[in-house]
């Protein structure tokens, strides 16, 4: 590329080959390249530097540290960093899709072996990290990337933390909020690695679903999602909930049984999520513990992961379907354009809910009721719920989020800036 | 309790002693010493406590701060990385890395209320370019592990609560050496915590030998800890410390 020489200084650009961008991330531009020495495809994120007055960006700073101490399988391994310009360039391994992407790509069928094999990797890389003391604290499907040998990993550790030290306070405004457990809505400053399993159960719920599980528009709404799904926790299921700081009281709503709301899972299977969705975080079951589940030594045993369904890797002229798809979406996400309607069983019931679906945003309680339609219909319908439109908007960390955290955290997210010179071209 | 440090990179990187203080030809060039380094180290160090003290960070900033430095120093020399800028921007470093970060602007401000030499001054974009340098020389590896955790939770296993001040400011003083370099932080704090019950008198052999860790390595760390502060006179000398100093560019 005829510009790689502008991006890498040459001892540097020896070793990494600059191919296409990837796409924006957290904190930078991320491309493509190849590592000469090795021959390994690589990614390679450049850290911008914003307006140079508080120099290494604290995110990317988080990741770095973190990363240097979790060497695992089921997380991504950062090879090398290196300065360049007064930026810092740090060079991950290459991964080809995520998890979101096999979720919502509905040319791909998800066995139980499949979803087995998943949710095992996702323990296995959080359970690390919590052998580690790190809570990572924004796990959803985008987060977990997948390699070219079908290996899913954790990635993305910016808002990562070692929670060693027992009394630490830590900010509640912490992962995407479709992913967040019920002691961070009520705003709970210390708490630990179930934090993490909740996430983790939220993915889990998704990968049957094949839709995120909970879809709250506020963190109200949130609140809301998953008292009717499990019903409102009573004190005694969860003694220390009253004396959380943002407690309120919710209405006492039921809760469905586990088997109406994931009627396609296994005993085991809804043994385990229900062990994972336990409100009480101290009752919660741990990631490790989740791995040792009867679950995941019961038939049938997780799919290998290099036989493991998987989005066609993407192609280098991007078709513009895909790009329109959705574009708030991260580097690797680009789902392949959409199929027509294969089966249309229900016809007006997909209409109802996609009409529901795409106003969620301001009606909240629609939504709920449309949910709870949703989950009395056939097992099919509930797979098929989503079929052929737009999936809605994964919240992300949003701006008012963002700027909460910012304040908490007393650090600098960098706005949205022009990039510099050579990166535009 | 550090429950992983033997699998961190901080064990990995444990030196033996004589790998510490060998000069790096340029600095030797330049007439710099084995004893020099010391010096310089142990001089640096108390500047970077004096600086978190009006910056107010926690001790284990400080902690990781001079770490950093010290570790910067086996691997990198003084004249291409001159102490008087790294020690800053290690506090500024270690404050981001320990969540707790603190204004370069800030920095550079109360440098010169610490330090009316003018040799010391810096600007804050000199910081920001030494923060790169600085991470390059510890090839990015900034989690480091402090007696100060376990400190407590022994002290209290050791019935010796009433001391946590006096072996709290042993530990501290631990970092005006490479101690952290080379011994696992556990036995750091059981070296102070040694050093405060042979001063009171406190007989506590049967709670040691329970602990099933080498009591030679416990006893010859808080030897070194003694003899430092046997030294410390020495050390402290300020014609000594500037002499070292202004062999510096």
């Amino acid at each position: 590329m005829a510009d790689m020489d502008l991006l890498l200084p040459k001892k540097v650009a020896d070793r990494y080959l600059k191919r296409e961008v990837l796409g924006e991330g957290t904190y930078g531009v991320v491309y493509k390249a190849i590592d000469t020495q090795t021959g390994q495809v690589v990614a390679i994120k450049k850290i911008r530097l914003g307006k140079q007055k508080e120099g290494v960006n604290f995110t990317a700073l988080r990741e770095i540290k973190l990363l240097k101490e979790l060497k695992d399988p089921n997380i991504i391994e950062l090879i090398d960093a290196f300065p360049h310009k007064g930026n810092l360039n740090l060079v991950f391994e290459f991964m080809e899709t995520d998890l979101e992407a096999v979720i919502r790509d509905r040319n791909i069928v998800l066995s139980p072996a499949d979803i087995k094999s998943y949710i095992q990797m996702t323990l296995k890389g959080l359970s690390f990290c919590h052998k580690k003391w790190v809570l990572h604290r924004d796990m959803k499907p985008n987060n977990l990337l997948i390699g070219p040998g079908g290996q899913l990993k954790l990635a993305d550790f910016g808002l990562a933390r070692i929670f060693g030290s027992p009394d630490r306070k830590f900010t509640h405004q912490v992962f995407a909020r479709w992913y967040r457990a019920p002691e961070l809505l009520f705003g709970a400053k210390q708490y630990g690695p179930g934090v993490d399993v909740w996430a983790a159960a939220c993915i889990f719920a998704e990968l049957l679903l094949r839709r995120p599980f909970l879809q709250g528009n506020s963190d109200i709404d949130q609140l809301g999602k998953i008292f009717a799904s499990f019903g409102t926790p009573k004190p005694s299921q969860w003694s220390d909930m009253v004396y959380l700081p943002d407690y309120v009281e919710y209405q006492h709503v039921p809760g469905q049984p586990l088997r109406t709301l994931f009627p396609m899972a296994s005993d085991d299977c809804l043994d385990l999520l229900g062990k994972m969705f336990m409100y009480d975080p101290k009752a919660r079951i741990s990631s490790q513990q989740a791995l040792e589940h009867r679950y995941f030594s019961s038939i049938p045993p997780p799919t290998e992961p290099a036989l493991l369904p998987r989005p066609p890797p993407k192609k280098e002229p991007v078709n513009p379907k895909a790009s329109e798809f959705n574009p708030l979406d991260g580097p690797t996400v680009l789902s392949p354009p959409r199929k027509q309607r294969r089966v249309m069983p229900h016809r007006e019931g997909f209409d109802m809910n996609a009409h529901n679906m795409i106003k969620m945003d301001d009606h909240g309680n629609e939504t709920r009721q449309a949910a709870g339609e949703r989950s009395e219909q056939a097992p099919m319908s509930l797979d098929f719920s989503v079929f052929g439109m737009r999936p809605p908007n994964r919240p992300t960390i949003n701006s008012a989020d963002r700027s909460h955290l910012k304040k908490k955290l007393d650090l600098e997210f960098q706005l949205p800036e022009e990039e510099e010179e050579e990166e535009e071209e | 309790m550090a429950a992983d440090f033997w699998t961190s990179s901080q064990f990995k990187q444990l030196l033996d002693p004589e790998e510490l203080n060998v000069v790096h030809p340029l600095d030797k060039e330049r007439g710099i010493t084995a004893e020099d380094y010391k010096l310089i180290k142990f001089h640096i160090s108390n500047y970077i406590v004096k600086l978190a003290q009006y910056i107010k960070v926690r001790q284990r900033v400080v902690a990781t701060a001079i770490t950093y430095m010290r570790r910067v120093y086996t691997r990198r020399s003084m004249t291409e990385y001159n102490p008087r800028l790294v020690a800053p921007t290690c506090l500024y470093l270690a404050a981001k890395a320990e969540e707790s970060t603190v204004q370069a602007r800030l920095l550079a401000f109360y440098i010169k209320k610490v330090q009316s030499d003018e040799k010391y001054r810096c600007e804050i974009k000199e910081i920001l370019e030494m923060e790169m340098k600085i991470l390059e020389a510890l090839n990015y590896y900034l989690v480091v592990f402090h007696p100060y955790r376990s400190l407590t939770q022994l002290l209290q296993d050791a019935g010796m609560s009433d001391s946590t001040q006096q072996t709290w400011g042993l530990v501290n003083d631990t970092y005006k050496m490479d101690l952290i370099l080379v011994h696992p932080p556990h036995l750091i704090a059981l070296a102070c915590i040694y050093i405060a019950s042979v001063q009171k008198d406190k007989e506590n052999t049967a709670w040691f030998e329970e602990l099933r860790v080498d009591m030679n390595v416990v006893k010859n760390i808080a030897m070194e800890i003694l003899d430092f502060y046997d030294s410390y006179k020495l050390m402290s000398d300020e014609n000594r410390i500037s002499a070292a100093m202004n062999k510096l560019p």
